[in-house]
């Protein structure tokens, strides 16, 4: 758990730092719009606090880079960290993908011809056919729910799941935290933010 | 255990065994395997039959284990282990022996990891009856593959809650779908929730909960009349509580400690300050770089809350800000 406080801490950090940023720009913002920043300064803080060890990190920082009004605020919060970030995805994104493309042409083949020559009873074929596309939906959901998912085989799809669902913890932990600590002061003492 | 060692080192330099596991045909080879194994154990007839590969290797793990307290089925695994081992390893000497060398090898090594763990013998019966025509390389890779999905697969039911029935793969993707998407709409609720419950002021809430870290940090607290200060009180107060009904609490209490371990060690100067109970005063820092935690410092020790613009939080503005304060 040592690695999770010390998450705990990058991610209490930078998340403040963007919101603090983040309201500077607006004065005014209604409560949907406010919504978006205090995420999207939570999402940039979270995968921003990996120090880009995760794929995962790297797509969330991509993603949120693709809409202009967000780049400046990453850059802000990155720091000298982001044009490294910025390097790594484009060839990062097209690796996986030629290797995603080859694996799936590869296993189309083979399994293929693995159902064509078997001649175990077609119960047990039917089955395991079943069986599989069960699981590879599951891993397609999966892949859509992780940042950056698509590009990754199962295998490191897995890996990325566990880190990301660890630092989701993180960041639920610490915005719970916040939320009911500023609920309880402004019930105790609503005039200190009069 | 002893015997297969030494059965499989026969197996190695005879020749004759090459002969006979290379003249069997892929298919009729894994036929055989898949029907010949399904007979002494009816777990493998789950096997063949069975779903996708790991819910059968979920399936007879269980089975396995308990038969091997009774220690009747010691003998057919055993039996089992040896023709695999010795099938792997004529076909590894049937298809191209450079290419495969390493992949024997790491067949070998894996394959003495299963003998010592008993869980990992499903899994390699498993591959066995499923191989059909694949070529080594494949198969051995896939072995290899799967078998590090298993092991991520455990960590995984370590990690997600509710996870230590549920074995098969499918079922475990679905826990964990359930589970990430649980915890996104967590974030979006309380960000939603951190959005309405302080309409205009965001910083003020980050002050708020920053000073309750610094607060926590200091491991005394000094009677004070500040009612900012008081109230900073009470959330900690309240912080406990949510610490202790948390599901997560334990993370939580890590965290905690983690943060006043960390925010405490450069800020130790100014909690001897502090404890002089002197809120008028500011003390004079030197460097205001873009630091939070010195930001935070400076705004404990007003007595008032002043709503901060931002522009204020750049060094040089904090110092002609704060000076007159004093």
């Amino acid at each position: 758990m040592h690695t999770s406080s010390k998450l705990t801490k990058e991610f209490t950090k930078k998340w403040v730092k963007g919101l603090q940023i983040c309201c500077s720009s607006k004065k005014n913002m209604d409560v949907l719009e406010r919504k978006k920043k205090i995420k999207l300064c939570a999402d940039i803080a979270l995968a921003s606090a990996k120090n880009a060890t995760t794929s995962w990190s790297i797509a969330l920082i991509s993603e949120a880079k693709k809409e202009g009004e967000n780049e400046i605020l990453v850059d802000n919060l990155l720091g000298p960290e982001s044009p490294f970030k910025q390097q790594k995805t484009i060839p990062l994104m097209s690796a996986c993908h030629k290797r995603v493309r080859s694996k799936k042409i590869l296993k189309r083949s083979c399994s293929v011809g693995q159902r064509m020559k078997k001649m175990g009873p077609p119960k047990s074929n039917l089955a395991i056919y079943i069986a599989k596309t069960l699981v590879k939906k599951r891993t397609q959901v999966l892949q859509r729910l992780v940042p950056g998912g698509e590009s990754m085989d199962e295998f490191s799809l897995i890996k990325e799941a566990l880190d990301y669902i660890l630092s989701l913890r993180v960041q639920v932990d610490v915005m719970r935290s916040l939320a009911h600590a500023a609920e309880v002061s402004n019930q105790s003492d609503p005039n200190v933010f009069g | 255990m002893f015997t297969t060692h030494s059965r499989l080192d026969a197996v190695k330099p005879d020749p004759g065994m090459d002969t006979y596991w290379a003249g069997l045909d892929g298919g009729a080879f894994g036929d055989q395997l898949g029907y010949g194994y399904m007979n002494p154990n009816p777990d493998q007839r789950l096997l063949v039959q069975g779903n996708s590969s790991l819910v059968s290797v979920s399936v007879s793990p269980k089975k396995r284990k308990a038969a091997d307290i009774k220690g009747q089925s010691l003998q057919v695994v055993s039996d089992k282990e040896k023709k695999i081992k010795g099938c792997s390893e004529g076909e590894s000497r049937t298809t191209n022996q450079n290419s495969n060398n390493k992949e024997a090898s790491t067949n070998t090594s894996s394959k003495e990891k299963s003998k010592i763990s008993e869980v990992q013998k499903p899994d390699y019966i498993h591959v066995r009856a499923h191989r059909g025509q694949a070529t080594d390389s494949h198969s051995l890779a896939e072995r290899v593959r799967r078998e590090k999905i298993s092991e991520r697969m455990k960590y995984l039911q370590d990690l997600v809650p509710g996870c230590n029935k549920i074995t098969g793969k499918a079922g475990m993707l679905d826990e964990i779908i359930n589970y990430v998407q649980s915890l996104q709409k967590q974030v979006e609720f309380l960000s939603m929730k951190l959005a309405t419950v302080n309409p205009g002021l965001d910083f003020n809430v980050d002050n708020v909960f920053a000073k309750e870290i610094f607060q926590s940090s200091t491991s005394d607290f000094p009677a004070l009349g500040c009612s900012s200060v008081n109230s900073v009180y009470y959330q900690l107060n309240s912080m406990d509580q949510v610490v202790s009904y948390c599901g997560l609490d334990m993370g939580i209490n890590s965290a905690e400690t983690g943060l006043r371990r960390s925010i405490s060690a450069p800020i130790s100067g100014p909690e001897t300050f502090m404890d002089s109970s002197c809120f008028n005063q500011v003390q004079p820092t030197t460097n205001w770089d873009a630091d939070l935690q010195n930001l935070y410092k400076m705004e404990f020790e007003q007595e008032t809350l002043i709503p901060f613009q931002s522009h204020q939080f750049t060094g040089s503005n904090e110092g002609s800000n704060m000076k007159p304060e004093s």
